[in-house]
């Protein structure tokens, strides 16, 4: 039987102060996600069960735990992606401002249109920069503007000062860090909610990554992010909650729980669950 | 600090040395395999050029057929009448087997996927001549021939050829884009025609370039839908065209030699064709390689 | 999992017992060297707080580099920074041992009452026991120990405001006078040596729990049930 350490949280504010971080404070704190027993099946494997959890906006939240875990699974189910691989089955309500996203007659292209995604490695249209960027809206009728809408989505994700000369070269003539911006850049011009990356800086360099992790700082104003991570240190820097998703295992199956899901700061200071503390100590076999 | 002998010696000695040696010779025999296709290659060429040379003067390119069937004129009826062919089963068969690929990567569930496979495959291996005999069962009988007729029978041998190729090209596409095209709240066909189609339009223009360099040398199909014709100039396609395949059996069946000769000239200006259109395939290829990979 | 750093952490733990062993030395040595007015023995207690100030070093040095480079969490992380605040209180108490010991130099060859003396043996020897207690307690991670501390240090805070009247009793001839006020520095210098026992006692706690909480505070004198 599985225990969960759920506890809302209740005080970001030191994190807050350590850096400079404007969050709404507690008590205007509204819930985005409402995720319920959520339970992911590809076949015969469960990916992860059981998994209760909340989701506030405008606050960066984090999902660690080991390989093999389900945390990116989870994120996936946010934004309807999972539909897309054969054979995996979704139990459970996701809760979107009170809608189930799995719900009777929901489409899933409607859903994705509000909870935009960024991936592990930058997959940047082979078009031009401004295209990339403006194939969105154009696609989905937001023809208004557009020049405008490209370069407020480019700045918001900190690229347009340096693209802004070339905007008709290949998006994939840029660096690795700007690619990945460049597809923050796409995502946020359909004006999204909320935000899913997944593992957004794990194949960047050390440099790139910062400027990531400053840009994740800028975007929590204007989105709810939510980050799936392999890096502790990431989500210790960035997030002001984190979940920790860890293995079941039993005899023939391996199953992803969530464990712990608190603010950042309770996670790496002085965590509940001893599964947690092994894990964020580096004790985790 | 001096040198001392070094105790292990770089060069090769013993095992590797003899391993060295048959790589080399595994190294030669491949290298002169190549050549050797190389030289077959250069031989068909050669031989058909040097047989055509006599039928190859302006004459040849710009003239018909003599209307009486003798010596002189040229073959432009049948380069006429072979690009409507070959343009007309393109047009037929490229968009179609591109919305067959696209279905077949993007839509079809397995179940429905693997008995289209099956049934593109067995048309690829579709001895032409029957499809020739069912096309002329088809639409000649009762009817006329017709360029539309042999344009139909072609565009049946170059449809698996495309679906195939569109496929491949489609394959490739990293299904990262997809994804990322799918995040962001587009349907799914708006993806496949704003992102993914783009990427494969040089893959799939090779594969129809290709196609189209073999449906231009099928001859049986043409034999039953479109090989009693007018030798003259013309561009209706309701009735048979001459086209080059079918001129280069009849004349071969001459015996007028400088009928022969123009066989051999049609020949080459085929085989001219079909080299043209590998070296287009293969640069279109390179440069679609390029603007994906970069 | 992770044994260079959990070997770097042991051998924090085990030079801070060190510091610990001597901090009891150096008290042993400065209670009897006021007790006997054995001025060698002052002497050496005073040479040897070089040794603890070595310890001292090297752990501040050892946290110093782990915090650097192994980025410690949750539990590890408060274990080191109990054992930075640790390392403070026991070179602290260190230094109050050389105090008492400089201080054994000073006093005048006076006999004052043997009440008297008992008096400060017994707060010495509380004293003892305070650092010894303590230091096991962060050894076996034993809060209910760590808390006995505050009573402990309630006597040794009691004895202190005695020593007043008791060195009144004393009586005016000069040379008591200087005796008088000069042991009640050394009171004051035990009384302090208790208080960071006792700190040490809270920085246990905040290992355990997590929490930060002063047992008792200076400015809010309302001691714990007894």
């Amino acid at each position: 039987m599985t225990t969960q350490n759920v506890t809302i949280p209740v005080d970001v504010g030191p994190v807050e102060i350590a850096q400079e971080r404007k969050a709404p404070a507690p008590a205007q704190r509204e819930i985005v996600f409402d995720i319920r027993d959520l339970e992911v099946n590809y076949g015969p494997t469960t990916a992860i069960s059981g998994v209760n959890l909340e989701i506030y906006k405008h606050y960066i939240t984090a999902m660690i735990g080991p390989s093999g875990c389900g945390k990116s699974t989870f994120i996936r189910c946010l934004n309807r992606m999972n539909d897309l691989i054969p054979g995996a089955k979704i139990d459970g309500q996701v809760l979107y401002q009170g809608q189930d996203i799995y719900g009777d007659g929901v489409d899933p292209v409607e859903v994705r249109r509000r909870i935009g995604m960024v991936f592990q490695r930058a997959n940047p249209f082979p078009k031009s920069i401004y295209d990339n960027v403006a194939w969105g809206p154009r696609v989905l009728g937001m023809k208004k503007d557009l020049d405008e809408r490209v370069e407020k989505a480019l700045t918001s994700a900190a690229l347009w000062n340096e693209v802004k000369d070339r905007l008709k070269k290949s998006g994939l003539s840029l660096s690795g860090g700007q690619q990945q911006r460049l597809c923050i850049a796409r995502a946020i011009a359909i004006e999204p909610d909320v935000l899913l990356l997944d593992e957004p800086a794990s194949a960047l360099d050390p440099i790139a990554t910062t400027a990531i992790e400053e840009l994740m700082h800028e975007l929590k104003k204007d989105y709810t992010l939510v980050i799936v991570t392999h890096n502790m240190q990431q989500a210790a820097r960035v997030a002001d909650l984190t979940a920790f998703f860890s293995l079941e295992v039993g005899e023939n199956r391996r199953t992803g729980v969530l464990v712990e899901y608190d603010s950042t700061d309770k996670l790496f200071t002085n965590p509940v669950d001893k599964r947690t503390e092994d894990y964020v100590t580096g004790r985790f076999g | 600090m001096s040198a001392a002998a070094p105790e292990f010696s770089l060069r090769p000695t013993g095992r590797l040395r003899r391993r060295r040696i048959v790589n080399r010779i595994m190294e030669s025999l491949g290298t002169l395999a190549a050549l050797l296709a190389v030289a077959v290659l250069g031989l068909v060429i050669v031989s058909v050029a040097v047989r055509a040379a006599p039928a190859l003067n302006l004459d040849f390119f710009t003239k018909p057929p003599n209307i009486f069937g003798g010596p002189g004129g040229g073959i432009s009826s049948a380069i006429i009448g072979s690009i409507l062919i070959v343009g007309i089963a393109t047009a037929m068969a490229l968009p179609l087997g591109v919305l067959i690929a696209i279905y077949l990567t993007e839509f079809a569930p397995r179940a429905v996927a693997g008995p289209i496979q099956l049934v593109l495959d067995v048309l690829n291996g579709l001895p032409t001549i029957i499809t020739g005999i069912f096309v002329y069962g088809l639409l000649v009988i009762g009817h006329t021939q017709s360029a539309y007729a042999g344009a139909f029978a072609l565009a049946i041998v170059m449809l698996p050829l495309v679906a195939r190729a569109a496929q491949e090209t489609l394959l490739l596409v990293p299904s990262a884009l997809r994804e990322g095209a799918l995040a962001l709240g587009v349907s799914r066909w708006r993806s496949v025609l704003g992102v993914i189609l783009p990427t494969t339009f040089g893959g799939i223009l090779t594969g129809g370039v290709l196609a189209m360099a073999r449906a231009a040398g099928e001859t049986a199909p043409l034999l039953f839908t479109c090989s009693i014709f007018n030798p003259a100039v013309s561009t209706d396609v309701t009735h048979a065209l001459p086209n080059i395949p079918v001129l280069i059996f009849t004349y071969s069946e001459q015996p007028d030699q400088s009928l022969h000769e123009q066989a051999w000239g049609a020949a080459l200006v085929l085989m001219a064709f079909v080299l043209v259109a590998s070296l287009t395939a293969k640069a279109l290829l390179a440069r679609s390689r390029r603007k994906l990979g970069q | 999992m992770r044994t260079t750093f959990q070997d770097e952490l042991n051998l924090l733990e085990t030079t801070l017992h060190e510091e610990g062993a001597l901090v009891l030395r150096a008290l042993r040595g400065a209670l009897n060297a006021l007790e006997q007015r054995d001025h060698e023995l002052a002497d050496e207690v005073i040479a040897f707080d070089d040794d603890v100030d070595e310890r001292y070093v090297k752990v501040v040095e050892g946290i110093q580099s782990l915090l650097a480079r192994q980025t410690p969490v949750a539990s590890d992380l408060r274990l080191v920074l109990a054992m930075l605040h640790i390392n403070l209180h026991l070179e602290r108490m260190a230094d109050y041992c050389v105090t008492i010991a400089k201080l054994s130099k000073l006093v005048p060859e006076v006999e004052p009452s043997p009440r008297f003396i008992e008096g400060f043996e017994d707060m010495g020897a509380r004293c003892e026991e305070m650092t010894r207690i303590a230091m096991d307690a962060f050894a076996d991670r034993d809060l209910a120990r760590a808390e006995v501390l505050v009573e402990l240090d309630e006597l040794v805070d009691r004895a202190n405001r005695r020593v007043v009247e008791r060195i009144l009793e004393l009586g005016g001839a000069a040379r008591m006078r200087e005796y008088g006020l000069r042991m009640v520095l050394v009171s004051r210098a035990l009384e302090r040596i208790g208080d960071h026992a006792v700190d040490i006692g809270e920085q246990v706690a905040y290992l355990l729990t997590g929490e930060f909480r002063e047992f008792t505070d200076a400015s809010h004198p309302a001691s714990r049930e007894a």
